[in-house]
C-alpha cells in the first residue's frame, strides 16, 4: 500500500518515495543533470531501486516527477524552495556528463557495475 | 382503491407507467414489436423533464440506461427477444454492480430473427439466465392490458428494493392489443413509489456494498459528495476490485440470498376459479400466464358451463417461480395441463418443483395465438 | 512542484498494478494536475473506463468511477451524461476497447457531439490479456495472435473521430507530460465530444517481441513515428506515411452539443418553443 510523500522531507530539491518505485528507468533517463541513479537492491522486484545521487545538482526542472507512473519521485515548488532559502543548481557541462555516462552504464549508478 | 379508465395499447400503457413511476430515462433501440414503448416514451419523458435516448444498437441502449441508473436516476429500456440476446453480458454488469433497471421485453417469435410480428412466450427461460454466471433472475409477465401499466409500475419498485435489474415480460399480442385498462390513479401509483435506499452519513463511513447476508447495496446517486466505484468484477465493501476468497464467496452468495430471502415480497399469483378445487376425480387444473392466460380463462369458463371443474393458475412473478404454491396444487388436483407458445419452458419449471413427470401440456410455436378452443379441446383430448 | 496528489487518488488502492514504466501512470498524473488547474470539485466528475490495463484508471483517482464492460465505456457515459448534463464525464479506453468491440460506440459518440472527453490510451496491442493484435497494431509486428507477423491493416483513430463528427480531436504522446497536461485541459474544456489518441508504450507486451524491451526504448519509437501537425503537414504525402500528426488536429467551437440540443426537444415538448425543423441547421443532411 503506498505512502505518498508529498510533503518535502528536509529541504531536499528532490525526495523518492521507494516503497512506489518499480525501477523501469525513466525519471533517470530523462534527467538532464546526472542527479539519479538505480542502485542495486535485493529486496525489489527489479533488484533495483532509485537512488538520489547528486542532489545538489538538481536544477528543479521536474521532468523526473512528471515522467514517473508511480508516484515515486517528487522535486519541490520552486516558490517554496526559494522562500525557505535555497536555491535550485544551475546545469553545468560537468553534470550533462556524468548523466552521458549513468545512460551508458544502463542507468545503473557509477559507483555499480551495468546490470 | 381509486381507479381510471384508458383506451390504449400494452405498448403505450408500458410507457405511461414508467413515466408516471418516476422513470427519468430511457435509452432503446427500435425493434418490432417493442418499438412503440420507445415512440410514446420519446414523447412523455421531455415533458417532465426526462430523457429518452434512441441509441445506435441493442447494447448502446441497455448501456446508455444502466448508466444513468448508476448516476441515480430510475431507468428503462424495452426491446423482443434478440435485443434481450444482445443486452445479456450488460444485464449481467447491472446484477453484479447491483443497479436497478427496468428491461421491458414483448416478445415475438423466436430463436433468431423468428417472427418479428407475430406472438410468442419464447423467452421465458431466457429470462431466467439472461447472463452468464450466477444470476437470480426477477421477472414478471404481463397477463393482460391493465398489467402491462402494472406491473410496469411493480417493476420499478422492485427493481429499486432488490437493487437489480427485473424483467417485464409482454407479448405481442397484448403489446399491440388496443383497448380498456382500468389502471389505478396517478396518485395512487406517485404514493406507492418507493425509491432505492440511500445513506445519508458521513462520506468516510460510507461502504455502498457492506451490507446484511439477505439484504441489497446501498447505492447513493453520483455527484451528491458520495464517491465510490462500480465494476463488474468481484468487488469489496467500496466497490474496488477484489479476488480476497471469502469477500468473492458472500458476495455471490449474497446475491442470490438476497432474492431468494424475500421471496414472499416478489410471488405474485392469479387464481382463476381454483377456490372449489379440492381433488376430486375431473378437476382440472390450467397453468398459463401472459395472454395466454386470457384464452385459457375463457376456455375455464366454457369448461364450467358443461361441468367441468377447472381453474387457473397464473403467475405473474414468472421468476423466481412460485414453487411452493405450484406444488400445493399440483399435489391435490391430478389433471394438470401447462398452455403457452413455447415448448414447455415453464412446463419443466413446474415439473421441477412438483416432482409430477405427467403433467400435460398445449404448445403452440406459429406465431399465432392459443384460441379458447383449443384449450377447451386438448382438456377434452387429454383428460 | 510538491503538488498535493493524494487527495485525488484512492490510497489504498495504491501502488498501481501496471508493470514499471507503464505510460497509464504517466497519464493518470497528468489528468489529476489537469482536472486541478481546472478547479473541478471531485463530486461534479465522473470518470468511466472500459476494460484493460487502461480500465483500470477508474478504480485509482477519487471521482464517480465506473468500470464497464468491454467497448461500451461511450454507451455508458451517454446515459451518465444525459441524465446529468451540467457534471463533467470523462471516458478513459484503451485502443481495442475504443476502435474495436467499441468502435460503433464511439462513431456514435463522436456524431452525437455530446459533452465528454474520451481519451483513448492507444499503446498499439491488448495488453492486459497478453499481446493480441488490436486495430492499430502496426503491420508486421509478432503478436501472440499473429506469431509469424501482424496483417492486420491499421487505421488512425483521430481519422475516424474526425470524419464522425467530433468537435475536438487531438493526439499527443507520453513524451512530454506538460503537453499532456494541456491538451487534457483543452479537451475537458471544450463543449463537445473531446476525442484524445494519447500514444503510450506498452514495452512488457508489445515491446518485449518487438524490439523495444524497455519504456524508454518504446518511447523513443513513439518518438520517431510522431510529429507535430504543422511540420507534418508540409511534408509529401509519401513522407506522410509512417508518421502520425501530434497536437490538435481539428477543433469545432461551433457545433451543436447534443444536451444543448436536448435542452430544445424538452422545450418543444413542454411547449415552450415551436418544432424543431431543418432550418435551424446549417449541416442538415
Amino acid at each position: 500500500m503506498g505512502t505518498f510523500e508529498t510533503v518535502n522531507p528536509g529541504d531536499q530539491p528532490v525526495w523518492i518515495n521507494t516503497d512506489n518505485c518499480k525501477a523501469c528507468d525513466i525519471c533517470v533517463s530523462v534527467c538532464p543533470a546526472g542527479v539519479l541513479a538505480m542502485v542495486y537492491a535485493d529486496s525489489s522486484t527489479l533488484g533495483a531501486m532509485i537512488s538520489i545521487e547528486h542532489p545538489e545538482s538538481c536544477i528543479g526542472c521536474g521532468d523526473c516527477e512528471l515522467h514517473c507512473p508511480d508516484f515515486a519521485i517528487f522535486v519541490a515548488d520552486k516558490k517554496e524552495y526559494k522562500a525557505s532559502g535555497h536555491k535550485f543548481a544551475k546545469l553545468t557541462d560537468e553534470a550533462k556528463a556524468r548523466q552521458e555516462a549513468i545512460v551508458k552504464n544502463n542507468y545503473m549508478s557509477l559507483n555499480q557495475g551495468a546490470r | 382503491m381509486a381507479t381510471r379508465e384508458i383506451i390504449s395499447t400494452g405498448n403505450d400503457l408500458a410507457a405511461i407507467a414508467a413515466v408516471d413511476a418516476g422513470c427519468k430515462f430511457f435509452g432503446g433501440y427500435p425493434i418490432t414489436p417493442s418499438s412503440e414503448v420507445m415512440h410514446t416514451i420519446s414523447d412523455l419523458l421531455p415533458e417532465v423533464g426526462g430523457t429518452c435516448i434512441q441509441m445506435e444498437d441493442e447494447i448502446a441502449g441497455i448501456c446508455a440506461a444502466i448508466g444513468a441508473a448508476m448516476s441515480g436516476v430510475r431507468a428503462m429500456t424495452a426491446t423482443s427477444g434478440p435485443g434481450v440476446s444482445l443486452k445479456a453480458e450488460n444485464l449481467g454488469l447491472a446484477q453484479m454492480a447491483e443497479v436497478p433497471l427496468v428491461l421491458v421485453n414483448v416478445m415475438r417469435g423466436g430463436p433468431s430473427t423468428g417472427l418479428p410480428t407475430r406472438v410468442s412466450q419464447g423467452d421465458v427461460r431466457q429470462s431466467r439466465n439472461p447472463s452468464h454466471g450466477d444470476y437470480r433472475s426477477i421477472t414478471l409477465c404481463a397477463g393482460n392490458l391493465a398489467e402491462c401499466y402494472t406491473e410496469v409500475v411493480r417493476a420499478f419498485n422492485l427493481a429499486d428494493r432488490f437493487m437489480q435489474p427485473v424483467i417485464v415480460l409482454t407479448d405481442e399480442t397484448i403489446g399491440h392489443m388496443h383497448g380498456k385498462a382500468i389502471l389505478p390513479t396517478v396518485e395512487e401509483v406517485k404514493a406507492g413509489i418507493v425509491p432505492r435506499k440511500t445513506f445519508d452519513g458521513p462520506p468516510e463511513e460510507y461502504r455502498p456494498y457492506e451490507c446484511g447476508p439477505t439484504e441489497p447495496a446501498v447505492l447513493n446517486p453520483m455527484f451528491k459528495g458520495y464517491r465510490y466505484h462500480f465494476t463488474g468484477l468481484h468487488h469489496d465493501s467500496k466497490g474496488f476490485p477484489t479476488e480476497e476468497i471469502e469477500t468473492c464467496r458472500k458476495l455471490i452468495q449474497r446475491l442470490e440470498d438476497k432474492v431468494m430471502a424475500h421471496t414472499d415480497e416478489l410471488e405474485y399469483n392469479e387464481e382463476f376459479m381454483c377456490d372449489d378445487l379440492t381433488g376430486e376425480k375431473g378437476e382440472v387444473l390450467i397453468i398459463a400466464y401472459g395472454s395466454v392466460s386470457l384464452a385459457a380463462k375463457e376456455a375455464i369458463r366454457h369448461l364450467r358451463s358443461e361441468g367441468v371443474k377447472a381453474g387457473l393458475f397464473r403467475p405473474i412473478t414468472l421468476w423466481p417461480s412460485p414453487a411452493k404454491r405450484i406444488r400445493e396444487l399440483t399435489d391435490k388436483i391430478k389433471n394438470v395441463l401447462c398452455v403457452e407458445l413455447n415448448i414447455r419452458q415453464y412446463t419443466e419449471e413446474v415439473e421441477r418443483v412438483s416432482g409430477r413427470l405427467d403433467i400435460e401440456g398445449l404448445y403452440k410455436v406459429n406465431g399465432r395465438a392459443i384460441s379458447p378452443y383449443e384449450i377447451v379441446n386438448k382438456v377434452k383430448e387429454v383428460f | 512542484m510538491a503538488f498535493d496528489y493524494n487527495r485525488y487518488l484512492r490510497l489504498e488502492k495504491m501502488p498501481t498494478l501496471w508493470c514499471w514504466g507503464c505510460g497509464d501512470g504517466v497519464i493518470l498524473k497528468a489528468f489529476i494536475r489537469a482536472i486541478d488547474k481546472l478547479g473541478w470539485s471531485q463530486d461534479d466528475v465522473c470518470v468511466i473506463s472500459g476494460i484493460g490495463c487502461s480500465g483500470r484508471f477508474s478504480s485509482y483517482v477519487d471521482f464517480n468511477t465506473i468500470h464497464t464492460t468491454h467497448g461500451r465505456t461511450v454507451a455508458y457515459a451517454t446515459g451518465v451524461k444525459l441524465a446529468n448534463p451540467d457534471k463533467h464525464v470523462i471516458c478513459v479506453a484503451g485502443d481495442g476497447d475504443a476502435l474495436a468491440i467499441g468502435g460503433n460506440h464511439t462513431i456514435h459518440g463522436c456524431r452525437r457531439n455530446i459533452d465528454m472527453t474520451l481519451i483513448v490510451i492507444n499503446n498499439f496491442i491488448y495488453g492486459l490479456t497478453n499481446s493480441q493484435t488490436s486495430p492499430t497494431t502496426p503491420k508486421g509486428m509478432w503478436t501472440v495472435s499473429q506469431k509469424v507477423g501482424n496483417i492486420d491493416p491499421t487505421f488512425d483513430g483521430c481519422d475516424l473521430a474526425i470524419a464522425s463528427g467530433a468537435s475536438f480531436v487531438a493526439r499527443e504522446t507520453m513524451l512530454d507530460p506538460r503537453k499532456l497536461e494541456k491538451i487534457f485541459i483543452k479537451a475537458f474544456e471544450h463543449k463537445g465530444f473531446s476525442y484524445l489518441d494519447i500514444l503510450s508504450n506498452c514495452h512488457i507486451n508489445l515491446g518485449r517481441k518487438n524490439k523495444m524491451a524497455s519504456a524508454m526504448e518504446n518511447l523513443e519509437w513513439i518518438d520517431n513515428i510522431t510529429m507535430p501537425k504543422k511540420k507534418y503537414d508540409a511534408l509529401s504525402k509519401e513522407e506522410q506515411i509512417n508518421l502520425f500528426p501530434t497536437g490538435i488536429l481539428h477543433q469545432d467551437t461551433n457545433a451543436d452539443e447534443y444536451c444543448d440540443m436536448y435542452q430544445e426537444v424538452i422545450k418543444a415538448h413542454q411547449g415552450k418553443r415551436g418544432k424543431i425543423t431543418q432550418d435551424e441547421f446549417e449541416k442538415k443532411i
